[in-house]
């Protein structure tokens, strides 16, 4: 349970503070392309460091796991107290180092506390799936409701309880070779977790800066992945192999994905079942294909640190890819909504000299929001309360949430065509011998 | 259970899905269209002085943006200040010389138009003859801002 608990926490830290990004974004006074760092520099450092940490793992898992942990620990509290963004960005990348240490480390502990292979491996996806998903929904909590620091206060006693499991614990150093690792798995593993970055990051962005819907609320949205996720990791078994398993996900994954690339409305509860969809997949397809690059290999703590590696990378693609490709489509959405918001104005029946103000007044607000999706409400703040300048207040509103929500469906639809794609490894790799 | 069965659920349910939110709209998003500044608008009905003003000075950005070839919307966006009007200019492939010129023509033959249906009296149609072809054009767009000040 401990160790559970520090993986979770490790894993989880990938997309803990997506929730907390327009909140960084604006302590710190950086844009969405650098504010996503925060998540890149975590997500790069673990990925690089996952397999040589899981080689140093395995000959003292004991006390790689204590010092993983005590590194994870120390860099989250520097993570919370972080004066500057580059000092926060530089601690996220020591933390991801600890996290990748503790991580590998933990998966030769659960094999000496649990007793066979098989079930270490289980219970090590399930808490890794349990803490990613969970990790935007607890973050948003955290944010809205004491700060985004208290996201890596919290975590460092949480991480340092998590040394209790190592009390008289005797793990025996494993210095066999390892042998090679399963492509297929790992390489699907890289896409799918390319495509759940879409559904965590772009999907937070979407609700909080997109429809300006305050963390805590859409912390509470997003919870509905996570629980699809845990509900679907109890009865997983049943879909069939783990091929399968595999695949369904994959398939359902896009099918949210694409769902979410199409939303019809402006309003939280069109994401619920594209989340539901999302959830069920996740819980198939991480855990049934971290179950499959493990799979009759050894020593196991290597081979999950390939599979660490390989969901990690994933993340950094998504993000490297995604950002650009939302932040372009946002541009160009809100210069033609820019356009049409102007026209309401021009044809609205407030009174006709204020026309030009209101106008230029949005224009002078989207300027400072400066490519972040702007509160056109605040033009109305000191302008007369009255039906004429409501109406044209929520037509600007209206005009707004659908061009955010369309700049949303290009990333949304690319990051489907990367679950799909990792039918293409699983379906290649489906004969290995050890299936 | 063949291991088909699932996979062709989940097919099925994704596609669904996806399909049920296109029929509800979800590939649909276009920005509410501004209208050709060259096309005739619909008259309006005007009650006030603020109002006729209004009719003068959205003719004029009619006049003007068809004759440069941009939207009303563009042209009433960049009278913010002269910086957003050269940028409005380097957008065109034009020069500052070109957009001014257009603005103050535009300007004057709606209010000359205004005044020949009545809609707005010779000494407004004088002063805001002699705004459009005298004044700086930066003093120009803080009285096209401010109009209500002086006029209402």
């Amino acid at each position: 349970m401990l160790i559970g608990l520090g993986i979770g926490l490790a894993l989880a830290d990938s997309s803990v503070v997506t929730l907390a990004l327009p909140d960084i974004l604006r302590e710190f006074d950086v844009e969405i392309p650098q504010v996503a760092w925060v998540l890149t520099s975590y997500n790069l450092v673990l990925a690089l460091s996952a397999v040589p940490a899981a080689y140093a793992a395995r000959r003292r898992p004991v006390i790689a796991f204590v010092l993983g942990t005590l590194v994870f620990a120390g860099a989250s509290l520097a993570c919370g107290l972080a004066p500057s963004f580059g000092a926060l960005v530089g601690a996220r990348c020591v933390q991801a180092l600890g996290g990748a240490v503790l991580v590998c480390a933990a998966l030769d502990l659960l094999t000496e506390v649990v007793g066979s292979d098989g079930s270490a491996v289980r219970t090590w996806a399930l808490a890794g799936v349990i803490g990613a998903a969970l990790g935007p929904a607890v973050g948003g909590i955290l944010t809205e409701t004491l700060g985004w620091e208290s996201i890596f206060l919290v975590q460092a006693p949480l991480a340092l309880v998590t040394l209790l499991a190592c009390w008289r614990l005797r793990v025996r150093p494993l210095v066999e070779p390892a042998g090679r690792p399963n492509l297929g798995a790992n390489l699907a593993l890289l896409l799918v977790s390319g495509a759940l970055t879409a559904a965590l990051f772009l999907l937070v962005l979407l609700l909080v800066d997109g429809w300006r819907i305050p963390a805590a609320a859409a912390g509470i949205v997003v919870t509905v992945m996570p629980a699809a996720a845990i509900a679907t990791s109890a009865v997983a078994s049943r879909f069939g192999g783990l091929v399968t398993r595999s695949a369904c996900g994959c398939i359902l994954i896009a099918g949210g994905l694409t769902a979410l690339g199409v939303l019809p409305g402006s309003a939280w509860w069109w994401t619920i079942a594209p989340q539901i969809l999302v959830g069920v997949g996740l819980g198939l397809t991480l855990s049934a294909l971290t179950e499959r690059a493990l799979h009759g290999r050894s020593p196991q703590a290597v081979h999950g640190g390939w599979t660490i590696a390989a969901r990690h990378a994933g993340v950094v693609v998504g993000l490297l890819l995604l950002t650009p490709v939302f932040t372009t489509a946002l541009d160009r959405n809100e210069d033609r909504a820019l356009r049409a918001g102007a026209a309401a104005v021009l044809d609205s029946s407030i009174p006709p000299l204020d026309k030009l103000g209101v106008a230029q007044d949005v224009l002078a607000l989207v300027r400072a929001a400066d490519r972040e999706v702007p509160d056109v409400r605040r033009a109305f703040d000191d302008r007369p309360d009255d039906a004429e300048y409501r109406t044209l207040e929520e037509q600007l509103v209206s005009e707004l949430d659908r061009a955010v929500t369309a700049a949303f469906s290009r990333p949304f639809l690319l990051a489907a065509l990367l679950a799909l794609a990792a039918l293409v490894p699983i379906f290649l790799a489906r004969r290995e011998p050890s299936l | 259970m063949k291991a088909v069965t699932p996979l062709l659920a989940c097919i099925a349910v994704s596609v669904g899905l996806a399909g049920a939110y296109v029929a509800f709209g979800g590939l649909s998003y276009e920005p509410t269209a501004v209208a050709d500044p060259c096309a005739p608008r619909p008259q309006r009905e005007t009650t006030g002085t603020g109002e006729r003003i209004e009719v003068v000075l959205l003719a004029a950005a009619d006049e003007t943006a068809c004759e440069l070839g941009v939207s009303r919307e563009d042209l009433v966006l960049a009278l913010r200040s002269v910086d957003e009007l050269d940028d409005l200019a380097e957008r065109e492939g034009r020069s500052r010389d070109d957009l001014e010129d257009a603005l103050r023509a535009g300007l004057v033959r709606a209010v000359d138009e205004a005044e020949k249906d009545d809609l707005i009296g010779s000494s407004t149609a004088g002063a805001l003859t002699f705004a459009a072809e005298r004044l700086p054009l930066g003093l120009l767009l803080s009285v096209l801002r401010g109009a209500s000040s002086f006029l209402d």
